[in-house]
């Protein structure tokens, strides 16, 4: 098995496990002003910004003389829509070029002293850097920020102006709730940074920035609270995200990708959110969030499988309420990976199993049916994954049109036409409904693996499907996610995490974070938080 | 990622190499319900099957249109062994006979005198058919046990299931006879059953009236000596006998009202249970029965006020009367006419005389037929209903 | 180390429970109730006390030498050689236990669910999800375990409790009508059932607390002893004696007859079912047994490699079995003395004989 894999690999030098192999240089042409520095010349530098960023046409370069000293001359670079216009107009150019000379009238400016004038008293701006480094200024114009140039000094001032047209934060399309938060991430770094801050007040809330992607240059975070995650963890995703070294980051999807345990898996080991507060949740047991610029999905690691079978509502509603659905949940994830299979036996493998009315029924319906029931379970299973594919890619518009022609041919004409069983609608329905109720990305795995076990059922009837559900157990077991065993706290039992798996334990009794994650510091709240009415409190 | 290709590997090879190796579509099974066995003149065994036709049962809009087509299809070929009769069959059958869902085992009378251990083997044998399948003997041929039709069921064989699985009378799963069977301290009773007739169903259009049906009914128990069928009880007897076992205790009693001896009291049985306990000097052999039973009064057709606590009582004394009347009917006859403990005195007296069992144990038959019963019935009174008297009769 | 993974008390009970059940609870009932009838849960419990005594024998000569299998200490106990020996004649015994136990397996869903389909196809499918589990470790195969043997036990349960309508005390009555000996001899398989408790000597290295190995051993074949002892009483209480003895798999039968309500019934597909995961759990722990053991006996440094010859070979020497008949038939005669008075009691005492004779090996607590 091992020799069948090897070639594959080989073939993709990139995908592959070695990045130490790759050369670090980049393999844009014209790489070489990486290392260059500024000169103090103002010519000199726009012409070398000017070259590197040639054909770029949405580079402004704006020249003009400081308002003190005519003689001085400056230069202010920044990106089209990537900076906010009003921003480097009112508080640069305005105060560089107007103001000055009347917030302090009559006195000269040297050439030497300007730039040090100009940070002091002439900008406006919250937030300036200064740098000399040619690499430096030619990131910061990308990325947002004015550069100012002064002429006779070789440092740039990198003024904050980063304001472009974004998104504004919405409700979470992909994980609605019916409790809780509504907003969602964005796909402004700053912005998701910011939702989580504004949940967790604390200074031991960590965010760390990287760049990633050797083209992109995306600004990467990873967050964590100091003092609850374990300190191994946050040196691991360090690590793992420092040996990335692919051209592009898009979506947080490459990172996820890029560093999880085990890449051959239908699961997946790293878990994504677009809701802050579930975020948030997640940190404060101890995990390490991922963000990435770009895109309202927040990585989080470690991940365990139940996570998948949970929601953030979870949380809010009433803990007998939410243990009652989440029964639902996970008998829905049992249903989803396995009617399917189960019908296809019982009908052509195990008649025994059926109460006598049920299988003289399910018979009477198939009497009609020219296919053995795999096929007719398989096509079904097939369109009704069509219909959600096409549901997902349509334009919004047309959505109504393929629900109703899905419902009517597939529902109506197909059973009519006595090409299906009722009973076969009936159950790829259900199964399909069942998919919907937990997590999108568990579920495509459950989806996929839906087709296998039904393959083994159809050829080996409830032999099958068991040795089929025997395999993916094992594989499950055998999952880790940074380290942790996937499907703890389950296998291997963590006892008192138990609390938080199906039966999720009134607040005030989860006394401790998962076991597994926060290993340093388990002490969640204090104990006796279980609220009593007056009369019965103890006096004093 | 090897399990990946592991698994990919068992698929090609149970998917390629043309699996499916047991498979049965549902559309290829014709699903017994009910199954006959005969006995026939040249020494060969004739087996009837009721076959589902799987189309009467959808209830979907186009059946409906159909309107109630036959339900089932019954069918016989004869050989000398079952399974030989069943390859007779399979070449009239276009389906593959599928004996899973068989929920009644008819032996015709000839049969059962024949002796049933030789049927019943293959239905405990093959992984098929079940082991609560309802065992019953009819008096006459299985083939028209089998034939007949049912209003109310789909089918004859569901409406005799049905009928046994109410336990209005004495019924037997085949793993029950089969303990029976393999047992020394009982002997086999069987389910009787019979074909009557009963009922009509009426037509909206008054002048045509369908004429009465042929349809399936209990009709007592049929007594064997090992596997041989050697004589019947009827139903009254069929009664006593379910008291001695101690078994199915439903029913209705009716003694005559205390005050009016030609009037009569309904009693419905609320509970009861049976005690045997025998008693063995080395010579002579006695058996206590002891009988309790609580029944509510249902129905009164005396005038007299009978919520009196001395007429309850009477009531009770008569209603003991009536049960060891029907007990003793019972054993009479096992005793007398038969030579057969049916009621398991035998399994009693090994319980509490392991040692004596082994001497008594084979000829337990004329032992038993030989022992003192003494039967001792405790009878209560419970509730009387919502009335006190007989409604719309005058005070005196 | 060969293995570098450590399992907790709680899954090391767990997986003694599948070393021993799943088959147990399939065959015993019937050949030990043919022997002693009625008072067959009379010799389960006889047995339980020498599945216990294997026990404390079994963890008390592991115990001694901390961090090694048998096959380390045989060696270091006996010498070179003949240590080599004894190891080979376990790695037989592993792989002829494992064969058998497929065996049963197969014969089982053959006759019982699916009759056309060729026993080698379950032989296989069975190996491979064995082999899958092995490969990665008895770590994995340990959690595995731990995620569907409470399954099985669970569902068992309550099948049970769901049969008791069936049920008759009277028919366990009169005790102690075959005798002694009748009952001696019914406990005879069970014990050698219980005695195959000795590959725990493969796992006591394993465990993350090793001092509580005799806890766990024993705690185990209690466990194991209630559930056959409970499915024994349940296939008596139904069919008594005589017809229980008739059955190849009357806990099988027994599953058939329940019917609540005319609506929970027919559970005997979703029993066999659950079944099945303690087949898959049992086959992986002989399986792992022998693969661990015989790298250890070759002197290799990675079990890894011998997963998939060994599993070539299981597959053979299970093809070998001929019917059903032959195979109860040494299961309920030849397996008892073989298994029990050589593999189970004979070597491991004489092993542990031996070490306090020559003065090897820690002190065993």
């Amino acid at each position: 098995m091992v020799n069948f894999i090897k070639p594959l690999r080989a073939r993709f030098p990139g995908r592959g496990n070695h990045p130490a192999d790759q050369s670090k240089e980049s393999s844009l042409p014209g790489a070489s002003w990486k290392e260059q520095v500024l000169s103090p010349d103002l010519e000199t530098n726009l012409k070398q910004i000017k070259a590197i960023l040639d054909k770029c046409s949405d580079v402004v370069y704006r020249e003009f003389v400081f308002a003190q000293n005519e003689q001085i001359r400056l230069a202010l670079i920044y990106t089209d829509g990537l900076a906010d216009k009003t921003q480097v107009g009112d508080q640069i150019t305005k105060a560089l070029a107007l103001e000055v000379p009347m917030a302090v009238p009559g006195q000269e400016i040297s050439k030497n002293r300007a730039l040090e004038f100009i940070k002091q008293r002439g900008l406006c701006i919250n937030e300036i850097q200064q740098t000399s480094k040619l690499r430096d200024v030619i990131q910061a114009i990308l990325s947002g920020d004015s550069v100012l140039l002064v002429d006779g000094h070789d440092i740039a001032i990198v003024n904050g102006t980063k304001g472009w047209a974004s998104r504004a934060i919405s409700e979470p399309e992909a994980e609605p709730t019916v409790r809780g938060a509504r907003e969602s991430f964005v796909e402004t770094l700053r912005t998701n940074t910011a939702l989580l801050r504004r949940r967790i007040n604390s200074p031991n809330l960590k965010i760390e920035v990287f760049k990633l992607g050797e083209i992109t240059n995306t600004d990467v975070a990873i967050a964590y609270i100091e003092g609850i995650v374990n300190e191994k963890l946050v040196a691991e995703v360090k690590s793992r995200l420092q040996r990335i070294k692919v051209d592009a980051i898009l979506e947080s999807g490459y990172i996820e990708e890029l560093i999880e345990e085990n890449p051959w898996s239908p699961f997946p080991t790293v878990n994504h959110t677009e809701k802050p507060d579930r975020a948030a949740a997640m940190l404060l047991e101890g995990r390490v969030a991922i963000l990435v610029d770009g895109t309202p999905f927040v990585l989080t690691v470690p991940n365990l499988f139940v996570e998948y079978l949970h929601s953030p509502e979870d949380y809010y509603e009433r803990f007998i309420f939410t243990t009652a659905v989440r029964i639902l949940r996970f008998l829905s994830a049992l249903v989803s990976l396995t009617l399917p299979a189960l019908y296809i036996a019982v009908v052509s493998f195990h008649h025994e199993l059926l109460p006598t009315t049920l299988l003289l029924s399910i018979a009477g319906q198939r009497e009609a049916v020219p296919f053995p029931v795999f096929v007719e379970v398989l096509v079904m299973e097939l369109t009704f994954e069509t219909l959600r594919e096409a549901g997902i890619r349509l334009p919004r518009p047309l959505g109504q049109a393929v629900s109703i022609v899905g419902a009517l041919v597939i529902g109506e004409a197909a059973v009519r036409a006595g090409l299906v069983a009722a009973a076969t609608v009936i159950v790829v329905a259900f199964t399909g409904i069942a998919s919907f109720t937990f997590a999108y990305s568990a579920s495509i795995a459950f989806r996929l693996l839906r087709f296998t076990i039904m393959f083994l059922s159809a050829a080996l009837g409830l032999f099958g499907l068991i040795s089929g559900l025997a395999l993916i157990g094992i594989h499950l077991c055998s999952l880790r996610s940074f380290g942790v065993p996937y499907l703890s706290p389950v296998v291997p039992m963590t006892g008192i995490d138990l609390k938080d798996v199906v039966f999720r334990a009134p607040l005030w009794a989860m006394f401790t974070r998962p076991r597994l994650i926060a290993r340093q510091n388990q002490k969640r709240q204090e104990q006796g938080l279980k609220p009593e009415p007056p009369e019965t409190r103890p006096k004093g | 990622m090897k399990k990946i290709a592991v698994l990919l590997l068992i698929l090609l090879l149970t998917g390629l190499t043309g699996g499916c190796w047991s498979r049965r579509e549902l559309t290829e099974v014709a699903i017994v319900l009910g199954t006959g066995v005969d006995w026939m003149e040249d020494g060969r065994i004739r087996l009837t099957v009721q076959i589902a036709r799987p189309g009467a049962f959808t209830a979907g809009s186009e059946a409906g249109a159909r309107g109630r087509e036959p339900a089932s299809w019954v069918v016989s070929a004869e050989g000398r062994t079952i399974q030989e009769a069943e390859r007779y069959l399979a070449m009239k059958v276009p389906r593959e006979i599928y004996w899973g869902h068989c929920i009644i085992l008819v032996l015709g009378e000839e049969m059962a005198r024949k002796g049933t251990g030789m049927i019943t083997n293959f239905f405990q044998r093959d992984r098929q058919p079940r082991e609560n399948i309802w065992v019953m003997v009819t008096r006459g041929e299985a083939k028209d046990f089998l034939e007949t039709y049912s209003s109310l069921e789909k089918t004859s064989a569901q409406a005799a299931g049905f009928l046994e699985r109410m336990k209005t009378g004495y019924s037997v799963q085949l793993w029950k006879l089969a303990e029976m069977l393999a047992s020394k301290g009982i002997q086999p009773a069987v389910t009787a059953v019979e074909v009557k007739e009963a009922g009509i169903t009426p037509e909206p259009d008054r002048e045509k009236k369908s004429p009465p049906q042929k349809q399936v009914g209990l009709a007592g128990v049929a007594v064997f000596k090992e596997d041989k069928l050697i004589g019947w009880l009827d139903p009254y007897e069929t009664r006593g006998l379910l008291w001695l076992k101690g078994e199915a205790m439903k029913g209705v009693i009716i003694v005559p009202s205390p005050g009016e001896p030609d009037k009569a009291v309904s009693i419905r049985i609320r509970r009861g249970s049976t005690k045997i306990l025998p008693e063995y000097d080395g010579e002579y052999l006695r058996f206590m029965v002891r009988i309790r039973v609580e029944g509510d009064m249902v129905e009164q057709q005396s005038r007299e006020d009978l919520a009196k606590p001395e007429k309850i009582k009477t009531l009770e004394s008569e209603m003991a009367d009536e049960l060891k009347k029907r007990a003793t009917a019972a054993l009479e006859k096992a005793q007398n006419e038969y030579g057969v403990d049916i009621f398991g005195f035998g399994d009693a007296f090994h319980r509490k005389y392991k040692k004596e069992w082994r001497d008594l144990k084979d000829r337990w038959d004329e032992e038993f037929s030989r022992a003192e019963v003494n039967i001792a019935v405790e009878a209560q009174i419970r509730e009387i209903g919502l009335l006190t008297k007989r409604a719309g009769v005058p005070e005196e | 180390m060969l293995e570098q993974g450590k399992i907790d008390s709680r899954q090391a009970i767990l997986l003694i429970i599948s070393l021993v059940l799943p088959t147990a609870i399939l065959t015993v009932p019937a050949i030990t109730v043919k022997h002693a009838a009625q008072d067959a849960w009379i010799s389960i419990i006889v047995a339980t006390m020498a599945g216990l005594l294997i026990a404390r024998l079994v963890t008390d000569l592991s115990l001694r030498f901390p961090g090694k299998t048998l096959f380390e200490y045989a060696e270091e106990i006996l010498g070179r050689v003949p240590g080599k020996v004894v190891g080979f004649l376990y790695i037989w015994w592993f792989l002829h236990a494992n064969a058998l136990i497929m065996d049963e397996y197969a014969s089982f869903l053959c006759s019982a669910h699916m009759p056309d389909t060729p026993v080698i196809v379950f032989f296989i499918l069975g190996i491979a999800v064995a082999a899958c589990a092995v490969r990665n470790g008895l770590e994995v195969l340990s959690r595995f375990n731990q995620l569907f043997l409470p399954l099985f036990l669970g569902l068992l349960l309550v099948v049970f409790i769901l049969a008791t309508k069936d049920m008759k005390v009277t028919r366990l009555l009169p005790v102690f009508d075959k005798g002694a000996i009748a009952i001696l001899k019914g406990a005879a398989t069970p014990a050698s059932w219980l005695g195959e408790i000795v590959i725990f000597t493969m796992i006591i290295p394993f465990l993350n607390k090793p001092k509580e190995a005799y806890r766990v051993a024993a705690l185990a074949t209690l466990f194991t002893s209630f559930y056959l002892l409970v499915s024994i009483l349940v296939a008596i209480m139904i069919f008594g004696p005589n017809v229980t003895g008739h059955w190849i798999f009357p806990t099988y039968n027994a599953v058939r007859v329940v019917s609540i309500a005319n609506f929970l019934e027919r559970m005997e597909s979703i029993a066999v079912a659950v079944w099945m995961f303690g087949g898959f759990a049992k086959v992986g722990v002989f399986y792992y047994a022998a693969v661990l053991g015989s790298a250890q006996w070759l002197g290799l440094k990675d079990y890894r490699p011998l997963v998939a010859p060994v599993g070539v070979i299981l597959v053979a020497l299970a093809a070998l079995c001929e019917n059903i008949v032959e195979l109860l038939d040494f299961l309920a005669t030849a397996w008892p003395p073989y298994a029990l008075s050589v593999f189970e009691v004979g070597m491991p005492l004489v092993l542990l004989i031996v070490a306090l004779a020559r003065g090897k090996g820690g002190e065993g607590t």
